[in-house]
This record gives C-alpha cells, structure tokens and sequence, in this order.
C-alpha cells in the first residue's frame, strides 16, 4: 500500500487523570517525538468543588472544616493558615498555649505529609518496600492527632480563638515517644532510597530547576529550596511561634529531583527540632481565648482584608480573605502552593523521557484537593 | 508619570497601592524594577457595580510584602504575564471563576470548569440552583452543558 501523506512526526498521548502515578486526578496531555516529551499541557480540575465559593456561603467558624479537606493529607497546617487570615482579620488572638499547640501540631503534620510523599514517590519510581515503612512511621501521628482531634485526616482540629481541646498527658507522652523513636527510624528509610542505585539514578540530574525559572514561576516551599533558593515563610515572616524556636532552613544547590528530596528529608528532622523545643516551651494557661467563646452558635463579624501566609508542607500557604462588616467572609482566595508549582511542569516536562516525566510530576509533590480546590 | 496612591493598611499591616487600569502595566513594571520579582496571588473581587483586580507582590531581596489594586468597569484588564511567568494560571483562574478578560493574554481558557459552562460561580450573581452536566467529546475533552446526556 502506498502512502501519500507523510507520517505525522509527533504523537498525542493523553496520560491520566487515572494513571497510577499522577497522585490523583492529574490529567497530563503529551506531546511526544518516539519516547522523548516535547510538550506538556496539565488539565486540572477534576476534583474542583469551589472551595472559595462555599467559604463565601459559610460564617466563618464554619469556613474551617473545607480547609482540612484542601490539602488532606496535611490538614492542620492548612487550619493553621486559614486562623492567619481570620484572626487577623475578626481581631481575635489566641493565648500563647493555644499557639505553642498548633506550632506542634502544625509540624507533626507537615511530617505526616512528607512521609505520605517519600511513600508515593517510592512507587512512582519502582519501590514498592519504603512505602509499609513510612505508612508505619505515620500510622503513631495519626494516633496522635486522634487522641487530640478525634479523627485521623479531617481533624477540625484548631478553631478560631484558639484549639478544640487541650493537651493531656497522654497526648504529650505519645508526642514524646514519638519525637524519641522517629529519627532513627527515619534514618533506616532514608537509607532504603538513597542506598538505592535505581533511586539515585532515577532522580539524579533529573528535572533540573534553574532559581529565576522557579522564582518568575511563583514556585515555593521544598521545590524552590530544592534550586537553591535560602526562603521559608517560617522564617521570613515569623508567625505562630516559629520566632522563639531554632530550627535551620535546609537547601539543595543542585536543583534535580534528589535534591528536593534531600530538601524533604532534612525539613522533616528540623520539625523534630521544632517539636522537641516547643514541648520544652510550652507554657500552661488557656488554651482558648474566652472572647471567641468556644460555641460555633457566635457569630463574629469581620470587617476590611487580612492576608495571612503559612509554610505548609508544599510551600506558601496564603489566604486572602475581604469582609464587608457581616457574618459571611465576603471573598476568601487561597494561594494554593501546588497550583503554582505545578504550572512549572511545562517547563520541567520539555524534552525528557516519559519516565523521567513521573519523577519529576512525583517530585512536585501534588494533592489534587488542594490544587483544584 | 504614573499615579500610585498609597492607602492605609489593611488588617494584616501591609502596604496597599492602588493603581488605575490603564496605568497597570507600567507600574507593576516599575514594581518588578524595585525588586518585587515573585508575583504571589491575584485576585478578582466582584463588588457588584465594577470589578476590583488585587495583585499580591513579593520580594526575595527585601522581604517585602505589597498588595496593588486596580479596579475595572467593563470586565477586561490588561495581563501582566509578560512580566511574571505565574500570572498565567492565576489570571486564567481568575477568568474562570469571575469572567476577567485579561487582554494580552497568551491562552486565556477556562482552567479549573470545563469548556462551556455557563456562568461564572464567583459573581454574587450567579445562579446556584441551576445543574449543570459534565460529558465528554470525541477528543477526550470535557464540556458542561444544561443537558444531562446519556451518561447520568
């Protein structure tokens, strides 16, 4: 058979939204030349259900419960982002215990989140093993934020003016049993992947993202650390109780998908440091303060615009919220850290191998409920 | 010369600068000059007469914190993408959720609804009550329409 056109030089592929290695719904369209990626396009919004617009709809108590469920797997420190704003904005301070308590909280689960993304990275390059031993290591946080909350992810835990309820004993001894037993353990994980010749080779040189491509990009958190870029709001604009403890920001010059793990890797370490402190600091007092009384039935009115950031475990966490004096936010925008750094995979996803291409979209370290919102 | 008027401070004690739109490009410009190079939110607000634009700026250097303000009467602002690389996404969310022509824009598409919805859920006018279907076309792209289709 004879063919008078010539064949077509490039193949669309479409990649997700269920692909096992896009950690949710991520749906990449791909432009390929043989196996080489020439052009990527994400399409997001699968798991969109307007976040922004229910808070609109919601008093402000209540606008709480639909930030555990952005980030799921790191939702104390997205409850830890939304008070920035509120508090800010209805002019309510929680008393010190209160915040020396969601510092701790906070940072527990940033580790939760970044034991949740060195598991799924494992996979996503092959390695099946690492991921019983950090969902072990992250089994002992989650009975400590049941023991706290109640429940394991959706923990609704803090609340404005101050936390749902108190440490206890228990609560303090599970954290100090933890922060005991977890680096050692964390080491022998740590060992697994970068003892590893599959691991290293996968990531090493891999995905290099240069420092103005990350800053022009609105890139933040572990990924902008990871290309050598010394910044975390933690440090930067201290909030919560992050001024009073000594903690190091680490960096990664070499800018690859290992370095961003390294990055992770060692900012887990420096949140036991944070917690090992904090238990030393914390004093006693209230934990709630007694103006915003604990009822969810008091209506507190917000008037004029409050933006508040955070350091979540993805990177800046920003919530911008304008009131108009009534009981109801009148807009709340949230900076979702992942919607930014995953726009960079355009640049990332030019002409590498498709395998390549999991690597780098695991390094992104993606939760689609916070992306889409 | 541009008009930059500085306001008072909102809650949270930064800065505010409001801008007219026609002015807009030059002084994110001059801002982008000073040092400002990490554009970190922008933000569409429906004040139901006019539409009010909120860019949030940041700089490494400085550790500085600002928010500019434009407003808009008919809808469309100018893009500031050739200055900050992360106003694409932000300004085709934000044209998605309020309907902000952003002029100057590369690819300006809904980004988080699929293509046809109508309406857009962030105005204070838009109908909640109203259902609308998602199916999906030949090519694998989804559009929304009022009708339910064969898959529900």
């Amino acid at each position: 058979m004879e063919t008078t056109k010539p064949l077509n030089k490039y193949v669309e592929l479409n990649m997700g939204p269920q692909h096992p290695s896009t950690h949710g719904v991520l749906r990449l369209r791909l432009l390929l030349d043989g196996e080489t990626v020439k052009k990527v396009e994400p399409v997001i919004g699968y798991l969109h259900r307007n976040a922004e617009k229910i808070c609109e709809l919601d008093y402000y108590c209540d606008s709480l419960l639909y930030f555990d469920r952005m980030d799921y797997v790191n939702s104390l420190s997205m409850e830890a982002g939304y008070l920035e704003a509120a508090e800010k904005l209805l002019g309510i301070e929680p008393p010190e215990r209160a915040k020396w308590i969601r510092t701790i909280m906070a940072e527990l689960s940033r580790i939760a989140s970044h034991l949740v993304w060195a598991g799924a990275y494992g996979l996503d390059l092959g390695m099946l093993t690492p991921f019983f031993y950090v969902f072990d290591l992250r089994e002992q946080l989650l009975n400590i934020f049941t023991e706290a909350s109640g429940s394991r992810l959706l923990t609704n835990y803090m609340s404005i003016g101050g936390v749902y309820q108190d440490f206890n004993d228990k609560i303090v001894y599970m954290i100090k049993d933890f922060i005991k037993t977890f680096p050692k353990k964390l080491e022998e994980v740590f060992n697994l992947f970068v003892k590893n010749d599959i691991f290293i080779s996968r990531t090493k040189g891999i995905g290099v993202l240069e420092k103005d491509i990350a800053i022009s990009y609105g890139v933040t958190g572990p990924m902008l650390r990871g290309s050598g870029v010394e910044y975390d709001v933690r440090k930067a604009e201290p909030y919560l109780m992050y001024d009073k403890v000594n903690f190091d920001i680490p960096v990664s010059y070499t800018k690859d998908c290992l370095g961003r793990f390294l990055v992770r890797y060692e900012e887990m370490r420096q949140s036991i440091k944070i917690v090992k402190q904090a238990l030393d600091k914390i004093p006693d007092g209230p934990y709630f303060n007694p103006k915003a009384k604990k009822s969810l039935m008091i209506r507190l009115r917000g008037e004029g615009e409050a933006y508040g950031r955070t350091e979540s475990s993805k990177g800046e966490f920003g919530v911008y919220i304008v009131g108009d004096g009534t009981v109801k936010p009148y807009r709340v925008r949230v900076r979702s850290p992942t919607f930014k750094n995953l726009s960079v995979l355009r640049e990332l996803g030019k002409d590498v191998m498709i395998a390549d291409l999991v690597a780098i979209s695991g390094s992104i370290d993606l939760v689609f409920g916070e992306v889409d919102r | 010369m541009v008009d930059i008027v500085e306001e008072p401070a909102g809650k949270d004690k930064r800065k505010i600068f409001r801008v007219k739109k026609e002015d807009l490009i030059t002084a994110m410009k001059s801002f982008y000059d000073q040092g400002y190079d990490h554009l970190s939110l922008i933000t569409g607000i429906d004040r139901r007469d006019k539409i009010e634009v909120v860019y949030h700026l940041h700089s490494f250097q400085k550790n500085e914190y600002i928010v500019v303000k434009t407003e808009t009467l008919n809808d469309t602002v100018p893009s500031v993408t050739s200055i900050w690389q992360s106003a694409d996404w932000d300004e085709r969310e934000q044209y998605d959720m309020l309907g902000i022509t952003f002029e100057g824009h590369p690819d300006l598409r809904r980004i988080l609804l699929p293509e046809g919805w109508s309406g857009y859920p962030l105005r204070k006018n838009y109908d909640l009550s109203k259902v609308q279907f998602v199916n999906m076309d030949e090519d694998g792209n989804d559009y929304a329409s009022f009708d339910p289709g064969d898959g529900w």
